[in-house]
């Protein structure tokens, strides 16, 4: 008996039964789906932090005040002034550090012409530029004679540009925060999500020292982004920051630091491990789903088997041996969940198609994953077929040919 | 030549506490040609017998050598091989696939047999023209009268040359007419190409178109010689000692089947 011989006959008889093998199926069809589904949701999640991350800035570390004591009582990282932007300047020198920053934000009140709103606005120096790549797309970016002087001048995102000056140009005009005149002298390029929830085309950025937030304590700021070298001296770069500033700050012996650093290599490690973490969960979900769709084949093949007895007989009687009937039944659950994986990856593919046209987010449909789901659908055809097959194939023909 | 020889064969049915013996030490010889028809009362082991013979349940006890091979001992697959190469078998319920043609029915022996699909179907016309069914390959079994499909079910019990044709009371479900007609193709088998046949039959007339009968009662053969000598059921004639085949025609002579065997 060959291989088509027994294709044909599964198809056959498979056919003679339309509603029950379609109903069958289903549970195949869903959970490969689900499958398929969950890992590219996954997938897509990983993508989509990393996408993110990138648009932050590669390579970055975030010096914030306070103390990284994990429990018990820790003052709010912006309330304690230990921070300066001299210690910017001097983290700058490390070797292992490419740049750093100093930052102060606030949320303001601005006035374009006559249009209003508040917007969060970045005191920063022309470092901040370099470390968080930003990019000038027209005009240019603060000067260090703009920080010197406090010069009222502003950078404006993309989104600002093209939503207040539509079809203006926006060099030399004036904007007013709080009431006070900002020229504009840059327009910055791109936009895109940021890490901590802005965009990048929605961002204000004027020198660090014509901004209207009052310190505590003079030349104190909020944060200090810093870059190391390349993504190898990322750990290095975060000692050396530490070594530094307790240095600076002197702290010694067991005293706990009074700044913390974040190292975003480790946020992009957790956005990895997140989507990781998803892709898995999300994946147990779909293969309860394709259990439970093999168990309905299983099922069904024993109320197949049962059905099917004398025929069993009848074909026992005329020469097929044990191997016969086992391979025969084993390739009807097989091919159910062939034909319902690829059903199921056609339906995969058609919500992929479906999320990716809201725009909102991406998926795609990778080839490993199809990969996955035709291998997993054989594997639950195989295993599930196989005990009502073999129970098949077992039968004596005479019990067979007896029963009506 | 004997090809059927069976030698104190028992069998006993276990129904949970109860075991019903319906054999009781059978022994039987069949020569090579012969043409018997197996009869005896409901529940007198004469179906059993027949599963035996061809190897559908194992017996409890005794031996059987078939085509002078013992195979009482071989396992499920050997004896798979064995029914599918040396016994045809012929139901009273025809027993075809529903779901496949009637071409197909007679060409599945030789697929499990491991023969190619193209070369399967032209031997299985061969076969359905030799029964009268040449034109009729292509119609499903329902759709076939009842002495139609029964000689569909012969081509097929053929299909493989078998030496031995087993026959369980393959009119029981056809009328006279029917019968007749399908008798007349079993015959002719045993006739002209020397087919070993062996038929269960309730029917007297039946088993008069057998060359010797043989009568079982509660599971012994009661009584073994020429049909003739029974007038009817209830009639028993003298025992014949020996098993040899009264006339049948040398199979090797063969006629229309005879390059099959």
């Amino acid at each position: 008996m060959n291989f088509g011989q027994i294709l044909l006959e599964s198809f056959r008889s498979l056919a003679a039964n339309r509603l029950r093998t379609g109903l069958t199926m289903l549970g195949i069809i869903i959970g490969i789906a689900s499958v398929v589904l969950m890992l590219s949701v996954g997938d897509a999640v990983r993508a989509f932090i990393n996408k993110e991350l990138a648009v932050l800035g590669s390579n970055q570390l975030i010096v914030q005040p306070g103390t990284p004591t994990e429990g018990g009582a820790r003052r709010r990282t912006n309330e304690a002034p230990t921070l300066t932007i001299d210690d910017a300047y001097a983290l700058a020198d490390l070797p292992s550090v490419r740049g750093a920053a100093p930052g102060i934000q606030g949320f303001f009140q601005i006035l374009y012409g006559d249009d209003n709103s508040s917007s969060t606005v970045i005191g920063a120096t022309p470092a901040m530029f370099a470390v968080r790549n930003w990019k000038i797309d027209r005009g240019v970016a603060l000067a260090d004679a703009d920080v010197r002087s406090a010069n009222r001048v502003i950078v404006i995102g993309s989104n600002i540009a093209s939503k207040y000056y539509y079809q203006r140009d926006p060099l030399g005009l004036v904007l007013r925060m709080n009431g006070r005149p900002f020229t504009i002298i840059g327009v910055m390029a791109g936009s895109g999500r940021t890490l901590d929830g802005t965009d990048l085309g929605d961002l204000l950025v004027v020198p660090i020292s014509a901004i209207p937030v009052v310190m505590p304590r003079p030349r104190t700021v909020q944060y200090i982004m810093a870059q190391a070298k390349d993504e190898t001296l990322m750990q290095e770069a975060e000692d050396d920051i530490k070594e530094l500033l307790r240095d600076r700050h002197r702290i010694t012996g067991e005293k706990l630091d009074d700044f913390q650093v974040t190292n975003l290599a480790s946020i992009a490690a957790t956005g990895e491990a997140i989507g990781a973490g998803l892709s898995i969960g999300l994946g147990v979900v779909g293969a309860i789903s394709l259990i439970v769709g093999g168990i309905g084949i299983m099922n069904i093949m024993l109320v197949s088997v049962s059905e099917r007895v004398r025929e069993i007989g009848i074909r026992m009687a005329i020469g097929a041996k044990p191997k016969h009937v086992l391979v025969q039944f084993l390739s009807e659950a097989v091919v159910m969940c062939i034909v319902g994986g690829m059903i199921g990856v056609a339906l995969a593919a058609l919500g992929t198609w479906g999320v990716n046209s809201t725009g909102k987010f991406e998926m795609e449909l990778s080839a490993s994953h199809v990969m996955t789901a035709v291998f997993f659908s054989t594997a639950v055809g195989l295993f599930f077929g196989y005990y009502p097959a073999r129970r098949a194939s077992k039968m004596l023909p005479i019990e067979c040919l007896r029963q009506d | 030549m004997v090809v059927i020889e069976l030698n104190g064969i028992s069998k006993s049915y276990v129904t949970g506490d109860v075991t019903t013996p319906v054999l009781h030490g059978v022994d039987l010889q069949v020569q090579r040609g012969d043409y018997v028809a197996l009869m005896g009362p409901s529940g007198s082991g004469k179906s059993t017998l027949m599963n035996l013979l061809g190897l559908l349940d194992r017996a409890d006890a005794g031996s059987y050598h078939l085509d002078g091979k013992e195979v009482t001992t071989l396992n499920a697959a050997q004896h798979a091989e064995v029914r599918n190469e040396t016994i045809g078998f012929v139901f009273q319920s025809f027993n075809l696939l529903k779901r496949m043609n009637v071409l197909e029915n007679v060409a599945l022996p030789l697929l499990y047999a491991g023969m190619g699909r193209a070369k399967a179907k032209l031997r299985a016309q061969e076969l359905l023209d030799q029964v009268g069914l040449a034109a009729l390959g292509h119609r499903m079994p329902n759709q076939l009268s009842g002495g139609q499909q029964q000689r569909v079910a012969i081509a097929r019990a053929l299909v493989n040359s078998p030496p031995v044709l087993l026959a369980d009371e393959p009119t029981g479900n056809l009328d006279t007419t029917t019968t007749e007609e399908v008798l007349g193709v079993i015959d002719q088998l045993n006739r002209e190409q020397g087919l070993t046949i062996i038929l269960v039959t309730h029917e007297t007339d039946v088993a008069r178109h057998a060359k010797r009968l043989v009568r079982l009662k509660d599971g012994r053969i009661v009584f073994d010689g020429a049909p003739a000598l029974v007038t009817g059921e209830l009639s028993e004639g003298p025992p014949r000692a020996s098993s040899a085949p009264s006339g049948g025609s040398d199979p090797s002579s063969g006629g229309a089947w005879g390059q099959y065997l």
